[in-house]
């Protein structure tokens, strides 16, 4: 096909001399890719490969009975470790489902109403994390306006311990990661021609169905994509349930925290890491297969 | 379409542009000076009024504070002795953490400077030792609301579980050092001060499930326990005197009982290979020299100051809300350090077990 043309050239140079051919006018020759791709990945390399391992490496620097039996011998880190899980994927639902709409509006709806709501996701963005937690401490206490306006309405005569519980980690984290399930989801449907859903309803669906049938399954690589993102973010959550959360929502980062910073005890803290590292690439691997396994459903035509 | 989209498109552009912005920090000026890291806010303006500004005015050496908790301080403080790449000279640190074995690790020993100051009669018996200099004392304790004239108040950990007489919700710390909670527990369940150390983990965990449903607030931070208060989250708390006295001078209607209370300090140390070092160790001298600094920090932020003759320039008022001599010989425990130091991280992951 478009390589017949360079075909002669080939056969005169064959092997080295193809890594500087391009196979295409429309694609650079494979040196000349790697060489733009080469600062990127020496940053990478640099600044996150070599101190992840670092990290593993000191994770096994007492011995493994020291750190990962530490780790197994008390049934607390399992426990945690699963509540973090759990704590990730509902806020991941949460987000999912809240964030679809707002998508679905910022890519359908008028210039003038899309506009509002695209700057309803972004400004909380450019907000600092503290100050969107400290927004949930003012709205949540006992005194806070919830409180007042559930006392006022006369749905309770006493306020209702809101602050400092599970149900607060999960509702401030699903607000603070919004924006990164509602931005890959708007980006594809973004690209979804009107044309689609008219064909649909042209064929006789109604616009649920023409929904469900055809922009619904079109939009799932988005929704995987926000999904994953928004799952590992959500498992390395730090500051949100350290200011809204109780005693009671302990959660991973909260007890590598405690080990670096409280007990300078690295190597376990490092230990902790790696297994929620571990944890947080098989879940990327089994979205991604999920994902592709999706990919071939939705571009069945 | 393309115009219809384009505005949210331009604003995601924009984020990523915003987010792409490095923030770099701030080139190091010449001169003399030297980085202390505090633990920021009032205390830290209290310091800078009554301890460095004087002091850059004596002998012209800049004093550059850094913020950050104790638990980051040390952390950081780890991290630039074990990369040998040191920017701060002093940090503060609790009196327990400074008499750990991994604090001596990052810290210059002062015990040849300290010599210089044993003749000083005035100067508290612990205040120069070898991880650190004696900044200021004060007093985790049992703070209530006080209700209207006549009703009893609380005075003792035994009162703090007495949900009967002293009904409402509680407050107790749960910042990651759980000692001052078991052993206000221990002291409930009528164990005596002098037999406190070594804590019985097991009864005081027994004595905690006890009150464990009355306890509305587990703060984490100084300004929860505030502002708990202030919200009427609990009546009776073990909180910071620092911060009771705060809130007293605000006006709340709050007292506390130095028949329940810990002592509790902080001490000024010096970073392993300080940068500036010789100016650090001025400063910290300056501050056990200069009667005026500590009476006029601890004048604002309450504490008691590590010289006799500090506290005898204090006012009336700040001195009355000082524990006496009474209370400190009878009531005031004093923990072991050494103990809590050896058994950090199995008390956290029993409290860490306990607490979720």
């Amino acid at each position: 096909m478009r390589t017949s043309s360079s075909l002669t050239s080939m056969k005169a140079l064959p092997g080295f001399a193809s890594l500087f051919k391009p196979r295409s006018a429309r694609v650079f020759s494979p040196a000349a890719s790697w060489l733009l791709v080469m600062p990127l990945l020496a940053v990478f390399a640099i600044g996150f490969l070599y101190p992840l391992a670092k990290l593993v490496d000191l994770s096994f620097s007492e011995g493994i009975t020291a750190t990962y039996g530490r780790l197994l011998d008390d049934p607390l880190y399992a426990d945690v470790l699963l509540t973090t899980a759990a704590v990730a994927l509902s806020v991941t639902m949460a987000a999912i489902l809240l964030g679809y709409p707002v998508a679905y509006a910022m890519a359908r709806a008028r210039k003038r109403t899309a506009f509002i709501v695209a700057a309803c996701v972004f400004v909380p963005l450019w907000t600092s994390v503290l100050i969107r937690s400290y927004a949930w401490i003012v709205l949540l206490q006992r005194n806070g306006i919830v409180n007042t306006l559930l006392i006022a309405t006369g749905l309770t005569d006493q306020p209702i311990k809101m602050l400092y519980t599970q149900g607060a980690v999960t509702l401030a984290m699903t607000h603070v990661l919004l924006p990164f399930v509602i931005l890959p989801i708007f980006s594809v449907l973004r690209t979804l021609p009107d044309d689609y859903i008219r064909a649909a309803r042209n064929l006789g669906a109604g616009p649920a169905r023409a929904f469900f049938l055809v922009t619904l399954p079109l939009s799932l690589p988005g929704v995987f994509a926000g999904a994953t993102i928004c799952f590992v973010l959500a498992l390395g959550f730090y500051i949100t349930p350290a200011l809204v959360g109780g005693p009671g929502s302990m959660l991973m980062p909260t007890l590598i925290g405690q080990q670096t910073t409280v007990l300078v005890d690295w190597p376990f803290a490092a230990a902790l890491s790696t297994v929620l590292l571990i944890m947080t690439l098989l879940v990327v691997i089994l979205f991604r297969k999920t994902l592709s396994v999706q990919k071939g459903f939705g571009s069945v035509h | 379409m393309l115009k219809r989209t384009s505005i949210a498109t331009r604003l995601f552009i924009g984020t990523i542009t915003f987010l792409g912005l490095f923030n770099f920090g701030q080139t190091s000026l010449a001169g003399e000076r030297i980085v202390i890291a505090s633990t920021g806010g009032a205390y830290d303006r209290a310091l800078k009024e009554a301890w460095f500004d004087p002091f850059t005015k004596e002998t012209g050496i800049e004093v550059v504070t850094v913020v950050a908790t104790n638990a980051e301080m040390r952390a950081k403080a780890t991290a630039m002795v074990k990369t040998g790449n040191v920017t701060w000279d002093l940090y503060l640190d609790g009196e327990i953490q400074a008499a750990s074995e991994a604090h001596s690790k990052i810290t210059e020993d002062l015990t040849d400077f300290c010599k210089q100051f044993s003749g000083r009669k005035d100067l508290a018996a612990n205040a120069c030792e070898r991880g650190g200099v004696l900044l200021q004392s004060t007093a985790t304790l049992l703070a209530y609301r006080t209700n209207d004239a006549g009703t009893p108040h609380p005075e003792s950990w035994a009162d703090m579980w007495d949900t009967k007489r002293f009904p409402g919700g509680r407050a107790f710390p749960n910042f990651d050092d759980p000692w001052r909670v078991l052993a206000a527990a221990l002291l409930a369940d009528g164990v005596a001060k002098d037999a406190l150390f070594p804590l019985d983990i097991d009864r005081a965990f027994r004595k905690l499930d006890e009150i464990r449903s009355d306890v509305t607030l587990w703060w984490k931070t100084g300004d929860q326990s505030v502002q708990g208060f202030r919200n009427g989250d609990y009546s009776l708390g073990q909180i910071w005197l620092t911060r009771a006295q705060a809130m007293q001078n605000e006006g709340l209607p709050i007292g506390w009982s130095y028949k329940a209370s810990f002592l509790v300090g902080d001490r000024i140390a010096l970073v392993k290979g300080a940068p500036h070092h010789d100016n650090a160790l001025k400063l910290i001298a300056f501050w056990l020299n200069s009667l005026a600094a500590q009476a006029e920090a601890c004048e604002v932020l309450s504490c008691t100051p590590p010289s006799t003759d500090a506290i005898a320039m204090m006012s009336e008022k700040a001195r009355r809300s000082m524990p006496n001599a009474d209370d400190i010989r009878d009531y005031i425990v004093v923990p072991d350090a050494q103990w809590i130091n050896a058994n950090a991280a199995s008390l956290l992951q029993r409290w860490n077990n306990w607490v979720r």
